[in-house]
């Protein structure tokens, strides 16, 4: 069995955008997902820390590994105390941005993974929680 | 931080321009610059974007490769991106990226060669 791991990182710089990459991708890989599971995960991961860095312009992102009944996972949650997000459903539009990007994150965070849920409150921060479980 | 080398070749009358395998949002824009000033140094008719080491091909990279394809083109070059990943082409599939006008090719000797056949000849994405 997998001991359950975590940890976490600060978003504070655009460099940080290539850090969380990384450890996410170390954190992925360990667990055993595939490649293209692996490089799914960190673009995710990408778009998220992305986003909290233009939007937010600092946040956190927290890893773990997930253990329930026969499944494996990593959960990835992106907190930020930003403006927070007026609409989410509008958010989740693929194409819809309020800001410079493309308006893919979101949404592309969502396909590229097996869950996200977001709680947002305008004027206080963002929580975007995505999960990834592997293929037995 | 220091932004990670961007190496870019004169062959001919192409440039062949190698992209880190995981660059920094100023690291892409300065490639952007970067590209377009050789072109125009070099008298460049085209380009070859070798992106065969590239682990994360997120949107802003995405977005950053058109807008250099569409900048090169009223240059009057071509772009080809060669050597993407299989896993890399997948995930950018399932989030939705495009690269524009991009020609594509599977490797960098297969994108020289598009580039030196007829723009007619070569099929577009």
């Amino acid at each position: 069995m997998n001991e359950p791991r975590q940890g976490e990182f600060r978003i504070t710089s655009e460099n940080d955008i290539v850090m969380a990459r990384k450890v996410v991708r170390d954190a992925a890989t360990a667990l055993g997902f595939g490649l293209t599971d692996v490089t799914r995960i960190v673009t995710a991961a990408s778009e998220l820390t992305r986003n909290i860095y233009h939007y937010a312009q600092s946040g956190i992102m927290r890893w773990r590994t997930l253990n329930q009944a026969a499944k494996t996972g990593l959960e990835l949650t992106f907190e930020d105390h930003g403006p927070g997000i007026p609409d989410i459903g509008k958010a989740m539009e693929m194409g819809f941005s309020t800001g410079k990007g493309l308006g893919m994150g979101l949404p592309g965070a969502k396909r590229l993974m097996d869950e996200l849920t977001i709680q947002s409150t305008v004027g206080q921060g963002t929580t975007v929680v995505v999960r990834k479980w592997l293929k037995s | 931080m220091p932004t990670e080398n961007i190496s870019v070749i004169k062959l001919r009358d192409l440039l062949l321009v190698t992209v880190p395998p995981d660059p920094d949002d100023e690291t892409i824009s300065a490639l952007q610059e970067q590209v377009l000033q050789a072109m125009v140094r070099h008298e460049a008719k085209g380009l070859v974007l070798d992106i065969s080491t590239v682990q994360t091909l997120d949107s802003f990279f995405a977005r950053t490769v058109a807008e250099t394809v569409q900048m090169v083109a009223l240059m009057g070059g071509r772009t080809v991106l060669a050597g993407m990943r299989a896993n890399v082409a997948v995930t950018a599939t399932q989030l939705g990226l495009t690269v524009g006008n991009a020609l594509t090719a599977l490797d960098v000797d297969r994108a020289f060669e598009l580039l030196n056949t007829k723009p007619s000849k070569a099929p577009r994405l």
